[in-house]
């Protein structure tokens, strides 16, 4: 130790004068320097062990004595009883193993007595060591073997320089399996060197300094290129490979087992809560009920090429068989995403995580920032390969699609209306009529940019502020036409010019495939109807809610209208 | 549900025992120790639903050709001798398929039916009768056990037929012949593990539906699908067989897991690769009206399921639960799941449709 008995023993005795009297603990120094590494920065970590019923504070005391951080932890023998029993009862499930549990556990048990030996000596024995060296080794290779699973399946999907960076987590965790075994049972990484210097396998320690070195080139050599389908097709992929198996024979000589040699054991799984709704051609991912993925056109194509439970290799050539490139980058940020996961077979899930880190979990990325956001084909995207996430949520998504849909048939609903009171003189209804097709034009208008629930109609054209700028002059001719009166032909020529005007106004700003002209004929009802039932489909789904009644009606009746026959 | 083994060893007379659910039922009464009379149409392996040759187990297994279209169901005089001897006649056999000629049900599932009920009658050999729940034919609402003629209209020609057959079975019970019924709703795959044998009743529908040849179909969101793994049906047909006392005189609902058309469109949606068909009112459907492309297969495979995806009816299992047989012990989602993973894996599902229907004879089919 770098610390003499006399020297801990002085450190101890002032710290224990900064705590309230009265209580008699056994003491034992635990941490790096107990552990016999350190250096005169390291902490020093005093755990003191009470044997009483009631639990004292878990949070540790700070303390600095000599210039020295001290930290002091106060267990009774009770809780130090549980840890370890708990330890023991989750050896069989090395995966659910709380990495912060096994620290604890390996503290004490490896913790140098100060004061009270008896009691210390008791809590140690309620673990044998060498049974505590198995668990750390089990656990420190499932998780190599988790980290090697994951790496190979990223190399398969042409994402090299991940895949690197997972052989080199697995080279870490496999070199501290095998020293766990060994009695090297300290968790924290940072002192592997020492560790394998005391291990005394000199061959052991050169070669995997080696592979530590091959792993750590420069980010880019193991890059593939863009016509890589997993085949290892350049120097970086093969480079990547040959660091992959290297790694997998030293852990294998290391006694590693289930050792990922054969990618076709790994298999692409259903992520729990992601659904797939297309919409047109448009392909939207909803992932746990909760936010929406837009993808584009080469993205939606690999992901309607997914067949789950298939083997990766396998879903890597059907996802190719659709022609698109490099099918595994896009498979690659599927499973960032958690829109899929996968499994080893006879293995359980693959959850990597680095060393002494939590699995990383699905990433999520920024929201899209199209506007307008949704056409009633589907989500705006921002390019092929997009696999963007929507900025609302998914039955806010679901509620404004419909809206727009409704909206839609709304506008050219009214304009037939305002039509017919004009060829009838009758200037009031025309009036209304008027203004109900422009609030339907800006709530379609607002349903495309995503706000939902919309603003009363009579508030719309207040709430323009909601949308961007250039919007603006529909706001102001849409206030212009809400105040318009009719007393005669001309006027109402006027009015329906300027309405038509208007609805190509809001048409220009959304795009035509957001605001087709539904009543062109019977067939575009019917492809506009269509979409409203897709549109319904992921509505019902996700629980949203219908623009109105009056919708639900139509939608339900297939568009069959009394007055007109299809 | 007490164990078949327990009950005394009998001879049991099984009609469509090389079938999806009388190979399973043959299966488990020689299980049990029993002597099958096992009555097939044509000569070939008798194989279970799992694809492994049926055997006898610990009873005897005795293989007998006939015809039930034809008086003594066509049987050599041997064979009708030995048929003389069994202590129950389970009869399973029946055309399940769809979108077939009419006189075909009526000579196969009506004319059959009379034939058995001649047969048991000579002996007064209790009966085994293996009928629908879609007897209930186009209704909403609760349908009952003890509920048989309420002047429902039947789904579909199979329907009618099932419904005059079990009628037929009611009056020779009336006359005294002891007679239990069991009436599975759409049998579907191994609880456990989705396997299937004959990728029958719902499963053309499903292939269709999945690879997007049909995208619009009339249906109501509400509608409910009644799914019953085939060793559920099993499992009550022969324990109504071996403990006959208990189920004489009764009909007995063998249903299983209850799916929505919401259940079945949000499960479907699951999948990447499949397509999630759009359900609309029938009301409002126009078979014109679908693209060209998709005409053919709907008018040949999904048109014929058509009743079943607007009827909301849900069975009641009373009189089944009282004889020992438990409710499906998961929910629908789950067991549509293991339906469509098994189907996966065997390559019936997925993508990579064909260019053109496929067949012009109608492979949809359905349940008993």
């Amino acid at each position: 130790m770098i610390l003499s008995e006399d020297r801990l023993q002085d450190l101890l005795d002032k710290s224990l004068a900064e705590l309230p009297p009265g209580t008699e603990w056994a003491v034992a120094l635990e941490g790096s320097i107990a552990e016999g590494f350190g250096n005169p920065s390291s902490d020093i970590d005093f755990l003191l062990v009470g044997r009483f019923d009631d639990d004292p504070p878990t949070m540790p005391s700070l303390l600095f004595v000599d210039g020295r951080r001290v930290e002091i932890r106060t267990r009774s023998l009770r809780q130090l009883a549980d840890q370890l029993r708990a330890v023991e009862e989750g050896a069989e499930r090395p995966g659910r193993l709380s990495e912060d549990l096994l620290n604890r556990c390996q503290r004490v048990l490896h913790s140098h007595p100060l004061r009270g030996h008896a009691l210390v000596e008791e809590v140690k024995a309620m673990l044998p060591v060498a049974r505590f060296r198995r668990i750390a080794a089990d656990w420190w290779a499932h998780r190599a073997r988790q980290s090697l699973r994951h790496a190979t399946a990223l190399l398969c999907l042409g994402e090299s320089d991940e895949a690197v960076d997972w052989t080199r987590a697995a080279l870490v965790q496999s070199v501290k399996s095998w020293a766990a075994g060994l009695g090297e049972t300290y968790l924290e990484p940072k002192w592997l060197s020492m560790q394998l210097d005391r291990a005394g396998r000199v061959d052991i320690r050169d070669r995997y300094w080696a592979l530590e070195a091959a792993a750590l080139q420069p980010a880019g050599t193991h890059t593939g290129t863009g016509t890589h389908t997993g085949t290892g097709t350049d120097a970086g992929t093969d480079a990547a490979q040959a660091l992959l198996t290297a790694c997998l024979d030293f852990a294998e000589d290391l006694g590693l087992t289930d050792v990922p040699r054969r990618p076709e054991r790994l298999t692409v799984r259903r992520a729990a809560g992601v659904t797939t709704w297309q919409t047109g051609e448009r392909v939207h991912v909803v992932r746990g009920g909760r936010e929406v993925f837009a993808l584009g056109p080469d993205a939606g194509a690999v992901w309607r090429s997914l067949v789950l439970g298939r083997p990766l290799p396998r879903v890597l050539a059907e996802a190719a068989g659709t022609g698109v490139t490099e099918p595994g980058a896009l498979l690659a940020v599927f499973l960032r995403y958690g829109l899929i996961r996968l499994a080893w077979k006879g293995g359980g899930p693959v959850t990597p995580s680095l060393p002494l880190a939590a699995p990383p979990g699905p990433v999520t990325p920024p929201p899209s920032t199209a506007q307008p956001l949704l056409s009633v084909r589907g989500a705006a995207v921002g390019g092929p390969r997009a696999v963007d996430l929507m900025p609302v949520p998914a039955d806010r998504f679901a509620a404004a699609a419909m809206a727009l849909v409704w909206s839609n048939v709304v506008v050219e609903n009214a304009v037939e209306d305002l039509t017919g009171a004009l060829q009838r003189g009758q200037w009031r209804v025309a009036e209304l009529t008027a203004r109900r097709a422009v609030h339907a034009a800006l709530r379609a208008l607002f349903s495309a940019h995503g706000v939902n629930p919309l603003p009363a109609d009579s508030d719309l054209v207040r709430r323009m502020d909601l949308l961007p700028p250039a919007t603006r002059p529909i706001g102001v001719r849409a206030g212009e036409l809400l105040r318009c009166g009719v007393d005669c032909v001309k006027d109402g020529d006027a009015l329906l010019g300027e309405l038509r005007f208007f609805i190509d106004l809001v048409r220009g700003a959304v795009g035509a495939d957001s605001f087709p002209l539904s009543f062109d004929s019977a067939d575009t009802w019917r492809a506009t109807l269509r979409l409203g039932h897709d549109w319904l489909r992921i509505g019902a789904h996700l629980g949203a809610e219908l623009p109105i009644e009056e919708a639900r009606d139509l939608l339900a009746g297939n568009g069959a209208q009394p007055h007109q026959a299809l | 549900m007490s164990d078949p083994i327990t009950s005394d060893p009998m001879t049991v007379l099984v009609t469509g025992a090389s079938g999806f659910v009388g190979a399973e039922v043959t299966a488990r009464l020689g299980a049990a120790g029993h002597t099958v009379l096992a009555l097939v149409h044509r000569n070939g392996d008798l194989v279970r639903n799992n694809g492994r040759r049926l055997t006898a187990g610990r009873g005897t297994l005795i293989r007998i050709t006939g015809d039930i279209t034809r008086p003594g169901l066509g049987l050599s005089d041997d064979d009708r001798r030995l048929a003389a001897t069994a202590d129950r006649i389970v009869h399973c056999a029946a055309v399940t398929d769809f979108g077939l000629p009419k006189d075909r049900y009526e000579r196969v599932n009506v004319e059959g039916v009379r034939h058995v009920l001649a047969l048991a009658s000579a002996g007064r050999t209790p009966l085994v009768h293996v009928s629908t729940a879609y007897v209930c034919g186009e209704r909403d609402g609760i349908a009952r056990e003890d509920e048989l003629d309420l002047g429902q209209r039947p789904g579909n020609d199979y329907e009618k037929s099932k419904l005059a057959a079990e009628t037929l079975v009611r009056k020779a019970a009336a006359d005294g012949l002891p007679v239990t019924v069991v009436r599975p709703s759409i049998v579907t795959g191994a609880a456990r593990t989705g396997r299937i044998r004959d990728l029958k009743t719902i499963y053309p529908v499903l292939r269709v539906l999945t690879r997007g040849l049909v995208r619009t179909v009339p249906g109501h969101h509400d509608a409910v699908l009644d799914l019953v793994p085939v060793d559920r049906v099993a499992d009550l047909v022969t324990a109504a067989a071996t403990r006959f006392q208990d189920a004489e005189g009764r009909t007995l609902h063998a249903v299983g897991h209850e799916l929505t058309l919401r259940d079945m469109s949000d499960v479907l949606a699951e999948y990447p690769s499949f397509h999630v068909p759009r359900f609309v009112p029938p009301s409002a459907f126009s078979a014109e009206a679908l693209p060209g492309r998709e005409r053919p297969y709907y008018d040949r495979v999904v048109s014929l399921y058509d009743p079943y995806f607007r009827r909301r009816v849900r069975f009641d299992a009373t009189h089944a639960e009282a004889f020992g047989h438990r409710p499906a012990p998961s929910g629908g989602r789950p067991y549509l799941r293991r339906l469509l993973d098994h189907c996966l894996a065997t390559g019936y599902l997925g993508p990579s449709p064909p260019k053109k229907p496929a067949a012009a004879r109608p492979d949809g089919s359905t349940h008993r």
